[in-house]
């Protein structure tokens, strides 16, 4: 059972960050959030959501899966407003979610979640490198190695007490370092990886919303990315596996 | 079964080059398989993933696959092209580029044989505007999670063409050693059921089982074809033979129960919707469940009009009243493959032809039987006169063999120096054809299914038809250098030429003499373009005497 109030807005920052990796996901209902994990179709990076009942105007749910259309939703969602209240409820008989706002009613038939991909379990590694940034910064230097490569290191050098994005094109090369003075925190151990911006670019414009994103960083190893949604009522996990160059 | 097993077999096959060797190899195969599996197996063996007569088709375009493979690679879209141009084969170059991948993964799921074949039906089903998208994603999920070697075959798969050497007639030959059972009883159930996946599930039933498949309504059957030859060694051959115009039209397959009809195509598409003239036809002319074999043609004041008026109208989906009232369609019935519930094709072409005029009311087409060359030559002559293509003889005996060129039906044609060949490759134009594609690389087929270039063809494409042709092949593109690109397979030309010379340029080792482009074969896949033996059998015939062996 779902039965919620919430700014579309903030549900549609919440899906926007579900489908910059999939089209589909199983979206758990539980008493005091509603919860997602999902896998990308080449098992190369993954997203976790938490959306907690406070951030909601009304909620009252008990525990339960439905099957998303993600891609659907983010097109329904991209006609409402910031302000408009929306409805979500679910019909369970149905297998229909309603989404009401501002007069319209929509009726969206699930998907039967045994055909979705069942949620990953998140691999256990340790990121001993940390660094926190703002969103915009760290869109903004995504973007700006996108155009001329394809792929784009992220790395610590601790002597310098830098965060560190650097990419190679065929003939040109960018970096950007920034100090403590431009980060909100730093965790001065040594590291650095490579990532497809194919991927990060679709990360990069939600977490350009963030205030602050909390990047962890290994040696070859993934990166993780969190930060908070829904005004601090919600929080995002991306997960990347690196690209590991051939020597 | 893994999808990794199927990959080491076909590894294994592709490694063996005797023909009963392989045929033992799959034979041992086969009987450990589910159910489900079996049919899978069998039709994904041949490089197939769904049976010929089914309406679902992959729609794969090359691009699409190397747009996922880059993406689960973490290469450039360009690299991928580069690896198949060195290695000169798709299923190699992905093994490759996924075992040297930079990207890393979570995780890999193991691939199932049945979950690939669904994975398949899911891209079949993808349509409207995100198809292609649909197709991507699930793309990227198969390769995602392929090994190299699965990535080899994967690969392959999606462009249908497995280059491990089983043909349909192999694999016959393995479901009759696998499940005990007379090789012919499997070749009779595949010509009614046209699909040897189905039939290995009916072999394992026994030999009753594969007696009684019977051809059913709205399963289109392929079509029997005809060599080319001669009246006169016809009739010194068989004495009694059928003489029916070649109608310069395009075949087609009506089906009718109730009162309901479909009408395919020669390669077995639904294309009622763009002839509505020919159902509305055969459908006053007969109330029986049937199945007819004839020729569509186009008549104005009486006389018939070229083949491309006709081939129009198959390709039409859109706005076809208007298109009928430029060109009307008549049906011209030559052949029954099914009657009430009644399997025909075993049967004798006499019978048939009985049973035909007997059930038609109308549209069959005249056929004159004779021993008598000469009076066969009349009549040839009286066709060509009308704006026919020739004659089609037929031995009165000849059984209707679905998909099979055989010797027991003839067409003679005049100078008939055009061959079908499947367009390959292609330069970038230079002047008035810059934009375009300027000349094109053709080629034939091998025993193995294999396509070899015998020539390049540049004239007689007027600016239309390279703006129709360039549309047609611009998706195609699998590799470009310079000004040359490579083509995946799917175009026939149809092309003259004023002679055919042995060459070393190419590795058919023939090449035509003033090649010009005739007409764009839309009705043909490349499957059915002309063999090499076709080809050394034409050069070995040509009257100039040149056509000693090479």
């Amino acid at each position: 059972m779902l039965k919620a109030t919430i700014d579309a807005e903030i549900f549609r920052e919440s899906i926007d960050a579900i489908a910059a990796l999939v089209t589909e996901c199983r979206l758990h209902t539980e008493e005091d959030m509603l919860v997602t994990r999902a896998v990308d179709t080449a098992n190369v990076a993954m997203v976790s959501l938490e959306l907690k009942s406070t951030a909601f105007d009304a909620y009252s749910a008990t525990a339960g899966e439905l099957g998303l259309d993600i891609a659907k939703m983010k097109n329904i969602l991209g006609m409402m407003g910031r302000g408009d209240a929306l409805t979500l409820n679910l019909l369970d008989e149905e297998r229909k979610l309603e989404l009401a706002f501002k007069g319209y009613k929509y009726s969206i038939t699930l998907l039967d979640a045994s055909t979705i991909r069942k949620d990953p379990s998140p691999p256990t590694i340790e990121l001993p490198g940390k660094a926190v940034i703002s969103g915009s910064a760290l869109n903004n230097a995504i973007k700006a190695a996108a155009v001329i490569s394809d792929k784009i290191a992220l790395g610590i050098d601790p002597d310098a007490m830098t965060f560190y994005m650097e990419a190679e094109g065929d003939t040109d090369h960018i970096k950007l370092a920034l100090g403590e003075d431009e980060l909100v925190a730093l965790n001065p151990v040594g590291a650095r990886s490579l990532f497809s911006l194919d991927y990060l670019k679709d990360m990069g414009k939600v977490m350009a919303k963030a205030d602050e994103v909390e990047v962890n960083l290994g040696v070859d190893h993934p990166v993780k990315f969190a930060f908070d949604i829904a005004d601090g009522n919600g929080r995002v996990e991306y997960l990347l596996a690196p690209r590991i160059e051939a020597d | 079964m893994l999808f990794m097993e199927f990959s080491r077999y076909c590894e294994q096959l592709e490694g063996i080059s005797g023909r009963l060797e392989m045929i033992d190899t799959v034979s041992r195969v086969l009987p450990s398989l589910t159910d489900e599996e079996l049919p899978i197996f069998v039709r994904f063996i041949m490089g197939r993933v769904f049976p010929d007569w089914s309406p679902l088709k992959l729609g794969i375009g090359p691009n699409l696959l190397y747009d996922a493979v880059a993406y689960v690679a973490g290469a450039r879209k360009g690299a991928v092209r580069e690896a198949i141009n060195t290695l000169g084969d798709v299923g190699l170059a992905v093994e490759g580029l996924l075992a040297t991948k930079e990207q890393q993964s979570f995780f890999i799921e193991e691939l199932d044989l049945v979950e690939v074949y669904r994975d398949f039906e899911r891209m079949a089903v993808a349509g409207g505007h995100r198809s292609q998208r649909g197709k991507l994603l699930v793309a990227r999920k198969l390769f995602g999670n392929a090994r190299p070697l699965e990535g080899r075959y994967l690969a392959r798969l999606m462009l249908e063409e497995l280059r491990i050497g089983m043909g349909e007639g192999n694999v016959r030959d393995a479901i009759a050693k696998a499940f005990g059972v007379d090789v012919a009883l499997v070749e009779h159930a595949h010509q009614a059921a046209g699909d040897l996946g189905e039939v290995a599930l009916v072999a394992r039933k026994g030999p009753d089982a594969l007696q009684e498949v019977e051809i059913e309504v709205f399963r289109p059957v392929k079509m029997m074809l005809a060599q080319q030859g001669t009246i006169a060694e016809r009739i010194e051959e068989y004495g009694d033979v059928a003489v029916e115009y070649k109608y310069d039209g395009s075949r087609f397959q009506f089906h009718r129960k109730g009162d309901e009809c479909r009408i395919y195509s020669r390669r077995l598409e639904d294309v009622t919707v763009g002839l509505p003239d020919i159902a509305r036809h055969l459908m006053a002319a007969t109330d029986r469940d049937i199945i007819l074999d004839g020729e569509a043609i186009a008549v104005k004041d009486g006389r018939p009009m070229p083949f491309q008026y006709v081939i129009r109208r198959f390709r039409r989906k859109h706005q076809v009243d208007a298109m009928m009232e430029e060109i009307m369609l008549v049906p011209r019935v030559f052949d029954i493959l099914y009657l009430d519930g009644e399997t025909l094709i075993d049967r004798p072409l006499s019978e048939r032809r009985r049973i035909l005029e007997e059930v038609l009311a109308d549209h069959v087409a005249p056929q004159v039987r004779t021993h008598d060359a000469a009076a066969a030559e009349e009549i040839y002559a009286r066709a060509l006169d009308q704006g026919h293509e020739g004659v089609m003889v037929k031995v009165l005996e000849s059984r209707y063999l679905p998909g099979i060129r055989g010797r027991q039906w003839v067409k003679v044609k005049p100078g008939v120096d055009t061959l079908d060949l499947a367009v390959i490759g292609a330069e970038w134009g230079e002047g008035r054809r810059t934009g375009v594609f300027g000349s094109f690389l053709l080629a034939c087929r091998d025993e193995a299914g294999r396509l070899l270039p015998v020539g390049k063809v540049a004239t007689g494409l007027s600016d239309e038809m390279l703006a129709e042709v360039h549309a047609l092949l611009k998706d195609l593109v699998i590799a470009g250098s310079g000004k040359e690109v490579t083509f995946e397979p799917q175009v026939v030309f149809e092309v003259g030429y004023a002679e055919i010379q042995t060459s070393p340029n190419y590795s058919s080792g023939y090449a035509l003499r003033f090649p010009r482009f005739v007409r764009l074969r839309v009705d043909k896949g490349v499957d059915e373009v002309e063999t090499l033996d076709g080809i050394r059998d034409r050069y070995a015939r040509q009257k100039n005497g040149a056509g000693s062996s090479p």
